[in-house]
């Protein structure tokens, strides 16, 4: 059961990393910049119908995050400790907090996104978008180096 | 945009909520309740490592967090809420990454 719950944590953390990046690059485009090659396309897409697949995959994973973080607990950290790899701790403590924060952020990231897209909310929905797309960033690189832990450091 | 203007009261005060009682945790070893994974069950008290294993508080920071931001988020008078910028969101945002990090790096030397 736990084999499962992890390989959809990093399912859904990997379609959630991909909606964002892709809200994050078009929220940052000039409206006269695009293009018609790939980078032109990869930013050009209508960003706010990302937005609800993007809280709801973001809910989503941080439920399924506190589904592992018991096991995480009795089973990773005192391997890590023993390993003696503070950092790797320090990573997952950080992962929790960022998870907490950007959990919190989802309501107003949800109104900012709403159509018909308010003006006067146009940074406010920029920097949200990107301090998300941090969030989602660092927590998927910080799974992936704990989950991979004992490869990484034999 | 009023009609859901108490989500930005939300988001800050959750945030904040979430950082005051990790802090308070922190520096006083209380918290509302933990989750013993060796036990399978959560407890108010806080019990011996050697018996119990070892606790998370997580939980308890988050559940907090949800009461009081969704308690002041609804409460709150909806012109107040209108009246809220919208740049103090991400404001608050930012910093509270900013004091995790800061907080944080002390795993990291």
């Amino acid at each position: 059961m736990i084999q499962v719950l992890l390989i959809l944590h990093v399912l859904v953390g990997a379609a959630l990393l991909g909606a964002i990046t892709h809200q994050a690059f078009s929220v940052a485009r000039r409206p006269t910049s695009l293009g018609r090659n790939f980078v032109g396309r990869y930013v050009g897409v209508n960003s706010p119908t990302f937005t609800n697949v993007i809280v709801l995959l973001f809910a989503v994973n941080v439920v399924l995050g506190g589904l592992l973080y018991p096991r995480y607990r009795v089973d990773v950290r005192p391997l890590l400790e023993d390993m003696q790899l503070r950092a790797a701790n320090g990573v997952f403590e950080t992962k929790e907090h960022f998870a907490a924060v950007g959990l919190g952020l989802l309501p107003a990231y949800w109104l900012f996104w709403r159509t018909p897209l308010a003006l006067d909310s146009a940074a406010a929905r920029k920097y949200l978008t990107w301090i998300l797309t941090f969030i989602v960033w660092w927590n998927f690189l910080a799974g992936e180096l704990l989950n991979n832990i004992k490869g990484l450091f034999p | 945009m009023s009609r859901y203007s108490q989500f930005k009261v939300f988001s800050i005060v959750f945030g904040l909520a979430y950082l005051g009682l990790f802090f308070y945790s922190e520096v006083t070893k209380v918290a509302m309740f933990r989750y013993y994974p060796v036990l399978g069950r959560f407890s108010r008290a806080a019990l011996p490592l050697e018996t119990a294993g070892p606790p998370i508080l997580w939980y308890s920071w988050l559940l907090g967090a949800l009461v009081i931001g969704g308690a002041l988020a609804a409460f709150i008078p909806r012109s107040w809420a209108d009246r809220v910028p919208a740049g103090w969101v991400w404001i608050t945002a930012f910093a509270m990454v900013v004091v995790i990090v800061v907080y944080e790096r002390r795993w990291f030397y």
